[in-house]
């Protein structure tokens, strides 16, 4: 027994917080479209399309530095806002201000980063309201978000209370805790389940959720490769 | 030590890479292995009949298996750093290091049939590379659960420095990290190790 809200919103969930680090950055992908997650040094999110103006490299091969992310093909700094502050092939440049990167809404509910689908849509919906919560794992299997949703509903236990304001997220109650899991579509074959747990759950609990999730990873795997 | 070394394989910067967090200083004799094939040629074939590198010669040791190169240079650090004193954590660090040298192998060969000509099915074997890394990363999601952040246990051992290269250079056969946070994360802290050196490949952050 499960809720999802219908029709999908535009937020999507690309990562759990806790994954990226201050001045760090990761690579993930949203219905095919690769994204940069990054988090400067003074701790906000970001998200942008994965792919630096000016040769095409992934920017989640990068860096960051402090509120700059780096290519790490020429060494392109682009600031926050995605435009492009500094050139070391020539330091005495003042960067044209056209030069940057599309960067999609970005915002961080629930123990995930979201961003705003697709790249270049304005944003029609406030980000989604959810509790604090704490990131448990994210887990990334092969097989389509309405899959993984179907074999939810079969296999839930009750059902937690109906959050309207849940969008592309599923409430659960699994080990007689709320469980609240982002689901990211990755493209029609393979999806990202992002798990959330109240802070303060204990230990033992979130190492039954590891269990859980490994579980769960198979049997929608077994049931996407027989069908 | 003198290692029989060819830069572009990551089972010789393993060796170098353990050689520079111990503070220890390797005598590299470079071997053309490609496109010169040169450890195929009688007098390597002579240091190891198996006709791979590394070779790790010492005194009288000739040593040409990966474990044993890598648990013989983590013996010889004066302070014996990456070696667990716990017999049980020493046992997982083992256990590790056998998924790291023997499992993914496949690594190895992904990325020779990728970047070095060698023959393989590289699909197939990124699948396979795929597998073990989400075993991998399942391991380190429990690991920092319980307040473990390397593989064996609270501290880095043998075994991470011993993964490390596989994870960090799955990009050269297009596996990407995305699916492996747990392992991204772990693999930052090996990059932080004092001593921590990068190889061909390697991004190094200057």
């Amino acid at each position: 027994m499960t809720q999802t809200q219908t029709p999908r919103s535009q937020w999507v969930p690309v990562a759990l917080s806790k994954m990226i680090e201050a001045g760090t950055s990761a690579g993930t992908v949203v219905n095919g479209a690769e994204i940069v997650v990054w988090r400067d040094t003074a701790g906000a999110a970001h998200a942008w399309e994965d792919r630096c103006p000016h040769r095409g490299m992934k920017m989640s091969f990068g860096f960051v530095r402090g509120d700059h992310i780096t290519c790490l093909y020429h060494g392109w700094e682009y600031d926050t806002s995605g435009t492009c502050r500094y050139v070391p092939a020539h330091p005495e440049l003042e960067v044209p201000k056209s030069i940057c990167i599309s960067r999609y809404g970005t915002a961080e509910a629930g123990g995930m980063i979201w961003a705003y689908t697709p790249l270049g849509t304005t944003e029609q919906d406030p980000p989604p309201v959810l509790p604090a919560l704490e990131g448990v794992r994210s887990v990334y299997m092969d097989a389509s978000v309405a899959r993984v949703s179907d074999t939810l509903q079969q296999h839930s236990s009750a059902p937690a209370g109906d959050d309207a304001a849940l969008c592309n997220a599923i409430t659960l109650t699994l080990e007689n805790t709320v469980v609240t899991i982002g689901l990211q579509q990755i493209s029609d074959g393979q999806c990202a389940l992002h798990i959330a747990v109240p802070e303060g759950t204990a230990p033992v609990t979130k190492e039954a959720l590891l269990d859980w999730c490994e579980d769960l990873r198979r049997t929608v795997e077994g049931l996407e490769a027989a069908a | 030590m003198i290692l029989h070394n060819y830069d572009l394989y990551e089972d010789c910067y393993r060796v170098r890479l353990l050689a520079s967090c111990t503070e220890q200083s390797l005598e590299l004799i470079n071997v053309n292995a490609f496109p010169g094939a040169e450890e195929k040629t009688a007098p390597y074939l002579k240091l190891n009949p198996l006709g791979r590198l590394p070779i790790l010669e010492d005194k009288d040791l000739c040593l040409r298996n990966l474990s044993a190169i890598l648990l013989y240079v983590a013996e010889q650090d004066a302070q014996k750093r990456f070696i667990p004193k716990d017999s049980a954590e020493r046992a997982r660090m083992m256990d590790w290091l056998g998924f790291a040298c023997d499992d993914l192998s496949v690594a190895t060969e992904a990325r020779a049939v990728a970047l070095l000509d060698a023959p393989g099915d590289v699909v197939a074997l990124r699948a396979k590379v795929r597998q073990l890394f989400r075993i991998l990363d399942d391991h380190l999601t429990r690991q920092s659960l319980k307040g473990e952040p390397y593989v064996a246990g609270k501290t880095p051992c043998l075994a991470d420095i011993a993964l490390f290269p596989a994870f960090a250079l799955c990009r050269d056969f297009n596996l990407d990290h995305d699916e492996f946070p747990a392992a991204r994360l772990w693999a930052r802290q090996i990059r932080m190790l004092s001593g921590f050196i990068t190889m061909p490949g390697i991004p190094d952050y200057h």
